[in-house]
């Protein structure tokens, strides 16, 4: 087994007015050599002289780093030829740099870690060269630009995790303000050495990559070297020290050239500057520079505004967007509404007109204004977003668009009150039809109260009237297969049965009667067993919609027990912050047969008429939670929450409220298209890579892996060993969910095959039960837009202790 | 009243102006002091108004003048113009003190005798068969020979000592840091200092005055506390008196004819009431070694900006930018510098540093330990500045080798960091020989004190060529 050390050198250019030596400006994009001087060209008898400024940047990340600070740091000449590089020597720091023995901590799938930093050290910047066909032109604005050159220590382990120190650290650069971090065009330089031995012999030889100038290509350079050398290693070759470059069209790092021609830099004291002493007053304005840094802003967002882990995550990724956010929130937005706007509506919107918030015509006040707006119930959501969009549009504030369109809503019901009496004086029918319970026309009078105030009622009032004057609040009885709405037939075999049956039940309990509506679905009689993505579509769209029109105060859905496991979760991730209760419940046997049904269904609507709001099962007389959900046993059949301890009592579902808004063919295709990707698989001894492999190249992408213990499998080099699967499956973009085949936390630190896993992208899933965790991803699929982004809502806790 | 009495105005009035240029016309030629030379030029840069108005003075061709070439009499440096202007330079121009040109130097201040310049040869106003001392020989022998009352030189192990004693004149080595740098193509940066070359030790002292001070685009100048400007200057240092001087003794090595005049030279001393007494300095051996492990090593990297890319000396064809580097280093520097860049590179090598350059450092904090512990017990030092009078040029003179132990006198004041002035103390055998007086750091003061006396008894000579009716 090989072991991988990986260190990265960072280079940043600090943001300062003027360059480290001399007083040019720091500016890039100006015409070739306009922002130089003798000093910066590097001309006969100049001298540099120190910017204080730029010293100072480089403590204040020195501190943020955690490192020892120099109470006085030097300047070394390093010296090397480059055309590019005036003085042919760099003033660097060599001795004593600004800072020492630092750290940055990082998470990556769950797995934290302490990095430790080898140094901080200022030096300047060389200019550019560029060539065009027989000529070498040179361009000096970028030379004597400052540099704060971070060199960790070989802590990371696989690329993932240099990818998430980068971000992390880019992240925090541009929190203080000392550097704009932008890798593209070279403000943020990355450097990477990697090196490879057998697991406990030290270091091998160091293989430094350049020529990283993303996050992403840190990544894949970092583990195609590891693979590389790891390969070369296996094949019982040595690895020659040397310099290489990622070459971004091939994917693949080559060759530069080998140590023997390395440099000898012949390392002195610059002469020319005295050393700088970090004196009291120096190191309080240091102190005064640090800002509360991105993963402490995280936490605190988290705990202070009650944010899942994905807004806060949003919120805190720049400074200027969580500075945004929380002056909205001083001006009266509720945290959690201003979150979402600003990660959904508010984002589109700067992404379609390709702009950053700083730079959009909305600002804190204005987006406060339309908060609260929506908060005081002024506008509906609908309306919101139009307004939000003429906000961009115009550029005024909120109560100026609506003003000048007349666009006021009408909330008050003293106002809506008699158009409503008006609209059902005038239909005396439709009245009576509602009123012996058939709900079909409660549209068409709403069309007519919205026509009649055009469309400035707020919807939401309408309905509270219309129920209020009509007094209709039903709890839906949603039946969808199984033995509980099933019958026995001739031969003794239970086969599905409608709603026949439980309508009887009904009938037994008369004062159930006129508060529940039965309807039966997905229009066809199924056993629990033969539940298809059409079925699933037809019972959330069903679902969404009753929710939507509000007269239901309660929903409960009766369910076969074999699959109830897969649709509650798939529930409680799309429904659980529904503001009503959505209550399962199942039995074992036809209601024919004994009293489990009707014992079932009527706790149900007990729950469903004053239990809590979002999801829940019943069976039995006891209440479980929708997710982990096991049988316990068949006969008598019993169910229990796995992981029951780990499950957050308080935790609502990570994913906002599923509005549906889609044909319920649309979204059959989507889960289809979904659940074929998706693949479970638990491990056992003799599994094979390449079963995996043959899954793989059927099509899917996504493996639930159940795994033994809480998170072991082989992947020792042999046919049984799963590695070979997780290398394809890098190369075809597979990921690999993991849950555990006992119960506990799915935890990648215990063994060395753990290890592994997590060495090969493994994702764990918490505490999640496999069958949870499908539905959960199925739940990702319908909110995300990118790859990306099924996997941060994977990653995001909900229900489950990470 | 200033010393410059005579030669103020000279350059403001056109009528002055021609009789100067006529002097010049006919001394230059047979001196050779200078690469450049262009009063007019030199006029637009200065100030109309001021203490030294219309004053001449030469500028050595390693200080930055905007619209002068700056060549430090290399062929590296060929046909470049400086974009700018040296503080020093600047100072003395705000003074009104006209730069009337830019003198020739050994390449970039290395060597002893003027003749490693790339340019020309300079002759001593004193004999023109024998050289005018180095590395600022072209400022001496301009001072020496009338054309100009001060010329500002660089001293990095002597460089405008040894040259103003070769050429009968005063040249001072002010403390390390109390003259900005800005503006002086460095050699050796934690030795170089600029120097002044002068014809009396009032013009010495006055011009000192005028150019010290903290700059702030040189970060190692320093300013001595509560003596800024020119008065502060003097306040500070009028009421020290200097008792005691010590002589170096041991065995020295000088010429007969130097080892005469510095008998004399510590008996009119010791007549002019100073307690004259014998000192050893125990690590004389050390310093031309560790002055040329250290100087050689800063120049290895300070000399690495000469390439031919941004400006100086090109060659024609280059295949690619390596080979143009290499190309304009091989054809534009002199031997003398490629030897000392290679030998600074080499005690420069990892591996090698404690054995060379570190090692140089250690003796060099000894070496300033040992110049306290002498300070302790005399107010001044005096010293040979050189172990010979002015050589011929060629074969006949000292070969690279014995100039450089001849250094060792000279190398101490920059190791140390401390103030030195080489003074004209007669004639030996027709020639001018020069002593030095050395003093603790910013000790100025008291060296143009025993100096100014010494003067009164032994007044300085004017060289032959000297013709000037202004001096």
């Amino acid at each position: 087994m090989y072991q991988s050390f990986i260190g990265l050198e960072i280079h940043i250019q600090l943001l300062t007015q003027s360059k480290v030596f001399c007083s040019c400006p720091v500016r890039f994009g100006d015409e070739p050599n306009t922002n130089v001087c003798p000093i910066c060209m590097g001309y006969p008898g100049v001298l540099p002289s120190l910017n204080r400024e730029a010293v100072k940047y480089g403590y204040v990340v020195a501190r943020a780093l955690n490192c020892q600070l120099s109470p006085v740091t030097v300047f070394e000449r390093k010296n090397y030829f480059y055309p590019d590089m005036p003085k042919n020597y760099q003033i660097s720091q060599y001795t004593q740099p600004i800072g020492r023995n630092g750290y940055m901590d990082i998470e990556f799938r769950k797995k934290k870690k302490r990095v430790r930093i080898h140094e901080v050290h200022l030096e300047e910047d060389a200019g550019k060269s560029i060539h065009a066909g027989d000529l070498s032109l040179l361009d000096y604005n970028r030379a004597g630009t400052p540099l704060l050159e971070i060199v960790t220590e070989p802590d990371l382990e696989i690329g993932e995790e240099a990818e998430v120190l980068l971000q992390n650290f880019r992240r925090m650069v541009r929190y203080l303000g000392v550097c704009d971090g932008n890798m593209e065009e070279g403000s943020l330089r990355c450097d990477a050495n990697v090196s490879v031995n057998l697991r406990g012999q030290g270091l091998g030889k160091k293989v430094e990559i350049k020529n990283l100038n993303s996050s992403r290509f840190v990544r894949l350079a970092l583990n195609y070297e590891i693979a590389r050398q790891e390969e070369i290693l296996s094949r019982g070759g040595t690895i020659l020290q040397e310099t290489r470059l990622w070459n971004e069209n091939r994917d693949i790092t080559e060759g530069m050239r080998t140590k023997e021609s390395a440099h000898d830099y012949r390392y002195f004291p610059e002469p020319d500057l005295p050393p700088f002493k970090a004196d009291h007053a120096f190191l309080e304005e240091v102190e005064a520079c640090l800002v509360e840094l991105p993963d402490q802003r995280k936490n605190r967002f988290l705990t202070q505004y009650n944010l899942s882990e994905t807004l806060a995550e949003f919120l805190t990724a720049e400074k200027s967007t969580a500075d945004f956010f929380e002056r909205a929130v001083e001006l009266g937005a509720d945290p959690v509404g201003a979150a979402t706007w600003l990660s959904s509506d508010v984002q589109k919107l700067l992404n379609r007109q390709g702009l950053t918030l700083l730079e959009s015509p909305l600002n804190p006040e204005r987006f406060a204004e339309l908060m609260v707006l929506l908060q005081e119930g002024k506008i509906h959501g609908k309306l919101g977003k139009q307004v939000l969009e003429l906000v961009f549009q115009e550029g005024k504030s909120p109560k100026e668009i609506l003003k000048d369109r007349n666009w006021e809503q009408i909330t008050d019901p003293s106002v809506i009150g008699p158009i409503v009496e008006k609209i059902l004086t005038k239909n005396p029918h439709v009245v009576e039809t509602i009123r012996r319970g058939d709900l079909k026309p409660w549209g068409f009078l709403v069309g007519l109260i919205m026509k009649e105030t055009s469309g400035r009622a707020d919807p939401r009032v309408v309905h509270e009237i219309l129920k209020e004057r009509l007094q209709v609040s039903f709890i839906y009885l949603l039946t969808f297969g199984g033995a509980i709405s099933g019958r026995r037939d001739p031969d003794g075999m239970v086969v599905p049965g409608g709603s026949a049956a439980i309508r009887k039940i009904l009938e037994q309990n008369p004062s159930w009667k006129d508060v529940v509506r039965v309807e039966e679905l997905p229009g066809e009689d199924i056993l629990s067993e033969e539940i298809t993505p059409a079925d699933w579509a037809t019972l959330i769209l069903r679902t969404a919609t009753l929710l939507q029109e509000g007269n239901a105060k309660g929903i409960v859905i009766t369910h076969g027990t074999d699959t109830l496991s897969y649709t509650a979760s798939l529930f409680y991730w799309l429904f659980g912050n529904a503001e009503i209760p959505i209550v399962f419940t199942a039995a074992s046997l036809p209601p024919e047969e004994g009293s489990e049904a009707a014992q079932n269904i009527l706790q149900a609507l007990q729950q469903s008429e004053k239990g809590e709001k979002g999801v829940s099962v019943v069976f039995g007389g006891e209440t479980y939670k929708p997710v982990n959900l096991r049988f316990l046993s068949l006969d008598p059949m019993r169910f229990y929450n796995w992981n029951a301890e780990r499950i957050r009592n308080e935790s609502p579902s990570p994913f906002p409220l599923f509005g549906g808004g889609l044909g319920v063919e649309t979204l059959r295709e989507r889960i289809e298209g979904i659940v074929r990707k998706i693949f479970i698989v638990k491990v056992f001894p003799g599994l094979q890579g390449d079963q995996l492999i043959c899954l793989i190249n059927a099509g899917v992408r996504f493996f639930i892996l159940e795994l033994f213990d809480t998170g072991t499998a082989n992947l020792r080099e042999s046919p049984f060993s799963l590695k070979k699967a997780f290398e394809i499956g890098k190369t075809q973009g597979v990921r690999f969910f993991c849950t555990s085949q006992q119960e506990g936390v799915v935890d990648f630190s215990g063994y060395v095959t753990a290890h592994a896993l997590w060495k090969e992208g493994a994702i764990p899933m918490g505490a999640l039960a496999t069958e949870s965790v499908y539905t959960k991803l199925i739940a990702a699929f319908l909110y995300a837009e990118s790859e990306e982004e099924i996997l941060q809502w994977m990653e995001e806790n909900g229900a489950s202790i990470g | 009243m200033s010393s410059f009495t005579r030669w103020i105005g000279l350059l403001t009035d056109p009528k002055t102006f021609d009789s100067y240029m006529r002097y010049v016309e006919q001394v230059e030629p047979r001196i050779g002091a200078f690469i450049q030379f262009d009063p007019h030029l030199g006029l637009r840069g200065s100030s109309p108004e001021g203490l030294l108005r219309g004053v001449p003075f030469a500028v050595k061709d390693i200080l930055a003048v905007k619209g002068f070439r700056l060549t430090c009499g290399s062929r590296i440096l060929e046909g470049f113009v400086s974009p700018y202007t040296a503080t020093v330079v600047e100072k003395l121009q705000r003074a009104g003190a006209v730069v009337v040109g830019k003198t020739n130097m050994d390449e970039f201040g290395m060597g002893s005798s003027t003749d490693t310049s790339f340019y020309k040869q300079t002759c001593n106003p004193w004999d023109p068969e024998r050289v005018a001392g180095g590395s600022s020989g072209g400022s001496a022998a301009a001072v020496a020979s009338g054309m100009v009352p001060f010329a500002l030189g660089s001293d990095t192990g002597g460089s405008v000592r040894q040259p103003a004693a070769f050429c009968g004149i005063y040249g001072l080595k002010p403390t390390y840091g109390v003259v900005s740098r800005y503006g002086l193509v460095a050699y050796a940066s934690s030795l170089d200092v600029v120097g002044v070359c002068a014809a009396s030790v009032e013009m010495t002292e006055e011009i000192f005055a005028l150019i010290r001070g903290k700059d702030e685009r040189d970060q190692t100048s320093l300013e001595e506390a509560g003596t800024s400007g020119v008065e502060g200057f003097h306040e500070k240092n009028s009421n020290k008196i200097v008792r005691k001087i010590g002589f170096v003794s041991g065995n020295l090595g000088l010429d007969s004819g130097v080892e005469r005049a510095y008998q004399k030279t510590q008996e009119v001393l010791r007549s002019l009431g100073y307690e004259v007494q014998p000192i050893e300095l125990s690590m004389l051996e050390y310093y031309a070694p560790v002055y040329y492990t250290i100087a050689t090593a800063e120049a290895s990297a300070n000399l690495a900006r000469y390439t031919g890319i941004r400006y100086g000396y090109r060659p024609e064809y280059a295949e690619n930018p390596e080979e143009l580097v290499r190309k304009a280093r091989s054809e534009g520097f002199g031997e003398e510098v490629k030897l000392r860049i290679l030998l600074g590179t080499f005690v420069l090598r990892s591996g090698f540093q404690d054995q060379y350059y570190q090692r140089a450092q250690r003796i060099r904090t000894a070496i300033r330990k040992d110049f306290d512990r002498v300070f302790q017990e005399v107010d001044v030092i005096l010293s040979p500045v050189f172990p010979t009078q002015a050589f011929k040029h060629g074969s006949e003179g000292l070969d690279p080798f014995q100039q450089k132990v001849a250094d060792r006198f000279t190398t101490a004041a920059n190791l140390a960091g401390i103030p030195a002035l080489s003074f004209p103390a007669g004639l030996e055998d027709g020639l001018p020989v020069g002593f030095q007086l050395m003093a603790p750091v910013f000790g100025e003061e008291l060296l143009f004190q025993v100096a100014r006396r010494f003067a009164e008894a032994v007044p300085p000579l004017k060289a032959p060529f000297n013709t000037s009716p202004w001096s």
